[in-house]
């Protein structure tokens, strides 16, 4: 599609995506992502893009949940008493 | 049972009655009341059901799942120390629970390893069908429930689990960890390949259904 994921910068930064998404690196990472998707707009795109893909997953996985399985839980722990 | 066994303090926290755990690492003024565990537990009913049907596919034995979940919770309940992590104990007994109930033909997960694919492969498929920015918006409108639950239940279990933990429930690694008891290292990697599984299946799965791949340029293998 284009080069970026060429250079050096951009492949370490698409390599830390996930663990950048989630939260789970360093101040110090952050940061330096942070500065990389500030300057490079395609790695930002793709940023952007993931972030969505993510929550539109965790959107389309909410499940409705029965009325009755609380109570239902309720009723069991009771007869377990 | 294992559930049991999560927050079985740790020796550097204060008890949540202030108090340092005794020698033995515990903390007996403070332990959890069988007879508050209804209310206490009630909040996570439901993200435990998401879970369950998730893994169960069927939302008949997620229910039962949960119920027998929620059960054995109540029995272990005063293990539990209060001021811990219920709901990562709660997700824990879960997963045992259904690793016991489902596996207990084959106990060892099936390990068969997926194709490994990169970071971005949707993103990158998208790209090379020129579908523009604008349009990168009707795809995820096309991602409807079906489908992602579809691409979802096709992930082998040990993925699917630490991908669901992650991204619908939002635990963090170390909780993860936890709940499915192997090192950080090992969810991290599960992760990053159930991800990009995930994505894979996306695709096809969009494809499969007409929303992606038509004909505008053929797909790179």
């Amino acid at each position: 599609m284009t080069d970026y994921q060429h250079k050096p910068d951009c492949s370490r930064t698409v390599h830390e995506l996930h663990t950048f998404l989630d939260r789970e690196i360093t101040d110090e990472s952050r940061l330096r992502i942070q500065a990389h998707l500030d300057e490079c707009p395609p790695c930002g795109h793709a940023f952007d893009f993931e972030a969505e893909l993510r929550h539109v997953i965790a959107d389309r996985l909410r499940t409705e949940v029965p009325a009755s399985l609380a109570e239902r839980i309720r009723a069991a722990i009771e007869n377990a008493g | 049972m294992a559930g049991a066994e999560l927050h079985r303090t740790a020796p550097d926290r204060v008890g949540p009655c202030g108090s340092p755990p005794t020698r033995r690492g515990s903390y007996p003024e403070c332990v959890a009341d069988q007879a508050s565990f209804v209310e206490d537990t009630q909040p996570f009913v439901g993200p435990l059901f998401g879970t369950a049907v998730r893994l169960t596919n069927n939302r008949s034995d997620a229910e039962d799942l949960v119920q027998e979940t929620y059960l054995k919770a109540y029995r272990a309940y005063d293990s539990f120390q209060e001021g811990t992590n219920l709901r990562a104990w709660l997700f824990r007994i879960l997963t045992n629970t259904h690793i016991n109930r489902y596996r207990s033909a084959s106990r060892r997960p099936q390990e068969a390893e997926l194709d490994d694919v990169d970071n971005l492969y949707l993103y990158r498929r998208v790209g090379d069908e020129g579908i523009s920015q604008s349009a990168e918006d009707d795809l995820m409108d096309r991602l409807t429930e079906p489908a992602v639950s579809e691409a979802v239940a096709g992930l082998p279990e040990h993925y699917r689990l630490p991908v669901l933990l992650a991204d619908v429930e939002g635990f963090a690694y170390k909780e993860i960890a936890e709940i499915l008891d192997v090192p950080i290292g090992t969810v991290m990697s599960r992760l990053h390949r159930g991800r990009n599984a995930l994505q894979k299946a996306l695709y096809d799965v969009a494809v499969d259904r007409g929303l992606l791949g038509n004909g505008t340029t053929a797909t790179r293998p």
